[in-house]
């Protein structure tokens, strides 16, 4: 094999993605090829390049970036009130207020303040509530989109962690909800599919959801997946439940106990 | 109100946990800058509160994120006037016994330092990031195949440059062992 082939699987190699048969052709190549066998050396030498952690401030950074962003980004309700009057010839104002037209001046500038902060204040908290308003759906959307990519990682204990964020959550946003019926029907892992049947079983009141949830049973492999299906048809109680488990029956290789827990199911329909 | 940011903060905070030093590994084998490197970590996280709503379920988050990170470090390159020195932490002379290493470490430091600032990126995306070919091409919008091919090139620049700095280091070792690292302005 000459050096423009072997460049062609060279990438795969280096990711090591190549079939067993594929690879022993690259290693025999590198072994009479100078400069091929150079740079699969040097891609291992970047190994040598080491991995650097961030400064300890780095984290105190993005929580104070956090904490200021709300007051950039969605606006800060006016905070200050107005400045104190600078303390001058305080003798002479004290005589001032004790006259007759100073006592009526004092009491109506009293009533001007106390009606001014009286709407300031409720002023606030209006654009309070609004910011706190704002600050839910903020809130609501990261969790969303740390859900997401959580449902998009590798490791299944990750996936298992973003379905388990969801748990805690009365409203499910549409598009979590339909990752998660994508996890329940094609997650590798099992205890991923099980936890995201747990989510969605609580938003079972929501008709599409739980069809979508009921039709899945019919490609779970997982027997597990299976039994806990299982029990929720018969929990729920929908009217063709039991036709939809005597379909499932029909499945050859069932697992006998998966089998039986569906004619039990069956027999409490009925 | 404290509870909410303090909700966010606990949402947002699991994706800083995960991502920033590989974020902050990239920025700095891209710039060899460390400062500049947590400055742009940081400018991840708040392009992330901003543009959330732009990442799209189902595709990989990696790709998201590695795409806000891109461009993050575009835009912070078109600020930073091209006078303005970039300017690297000098590093620390080598102990005796891990001379070596350290040498060759710094040596393919300098050599992705020589690579057009994309071949660069393709390298540090797949070997340091582990990036896959797939994640790459959707990150950068075109066929796996053509990643392959770029990854491959770029492989073959970077080994040309570390031959020929490794070359010239031979003959003055003492020049590149407490040296500090050159900027990168000077290699585009």
């Amino acid at each position: 094999m000459n050096c423009e082939r072997v460049a062609e699987w060279l990438p795969d190699y280096l990711e090591g993605s190549l079939s067993s048969a594929q690879r022993g052709i690259v290693e025999e190549h590198l072994q009479h090829c100078a400069t091929c066998f150079d740079e699969v050396a040097v891609w291992k030498k970047m190994s040598a390049l080491p991995s650097e952690e961030p400064s300890p401030e780095s984290r105190a950074r993005f929580e104070a970036m956090l904490h200021a962003f709300p007051s950039t980004e969605v606006g800060e309700p006016a905070r200050t009130f107005v400045a104190a009057r600078p303390a001058s010839g305080w003798a002479s104002v004290i005589q001032w207020l004790r006259t007759p037209v100073g006592a009526l001046a004092w009491s109506l500038a009293l009533l001007v303040i106390g009606v001014g902060i009286g709407t300031r204040i409720g002023g606030k908290d209006a654009s309070h509530s609004e910011e706190i308003a704002a600050m839910h759906s903020e809130l609501a959307s990261m969790k969303q989109l740390v859900v997401l990519s959580m449902l998009t990682q590798q490791s299944a204990s990750e996936r298992l962690q973003g379905v388990n964020y969801t748990n805690r959550e009365e409203h499910l946003d549409p598009q979590v909800l339909a990752a998660l019926l994508r996890t329940l029907r094609y997650d590798n892992s099992v205890d991923v599919r099980l936890a995201a049947l747990d989510t969605l079983s609580r938003h079972a009141n929501q008709p599409q959801i739980r069809k979508s949830v009921v039709d899945s049973l019919q490609e779970q492999q997982s027997p597990m997946v299976q039994v806990a299906l299982i029990d929720l048809l018969s929990e729920w109680r929908d009217p063709d439940a039991a036709q939809r488990l005597r379909n499932f029956q029909q499945i050859k290789n069932l697992n006998p106990t998966v089998r039986q827990r569906a004619e039990w199911a069956v027999s409490k329909l009925q | 109100m404290l509870q909410v940011r303090s909700g966010e903060a606990e949402m947002l905070g699991v994706l800083f946990d995960r991502y920033q030093t590989p974020l902050y590994n990239f920025y700095t084998k891209m710039t060899q800058d460390r400062v500049l490197s947590e400055d742009l970590v940081q400018d991840v996280f708040l392009r992330i509160l901003r543009y959330r709503q732009t990442y799209r379920p189902g595709t990989p988050f990696r790709a998201w994120i590695y795409q806000i990170a891109r461009n993050a470090r575009v835009d912070a390159m078109r600020k930073v006037k091209p006078e303005a020195p970039m300017l690297a932490e000098p590093t620390a002379p080598a102990a005796a016994d891990a001379a070596q290493q350290k040498q060759e470490a710094q040596l393919l430091q300098r050599a992705l330092m020589r690579l057009p600032e994309d071949k660069r990126e393709i390298l540090i995306l797949s070997r340091y990031q582990e990036l896959k070919y797939e994640e790459i091409a959707r990150l950068m919008g075109c066929e796996v195949g053509a990643v392959k091919v770029r990854v491959h090139r770029a492989l073959q620049q970077l080994r040309e440059a570390f031959r020929q700095l490794e070359r010239g280091a031979g003959s003055k070792v003492s020049d590149h062992t407490g040296g500090q690292l050159p900027s990168p302005r000077t290699w585009q």
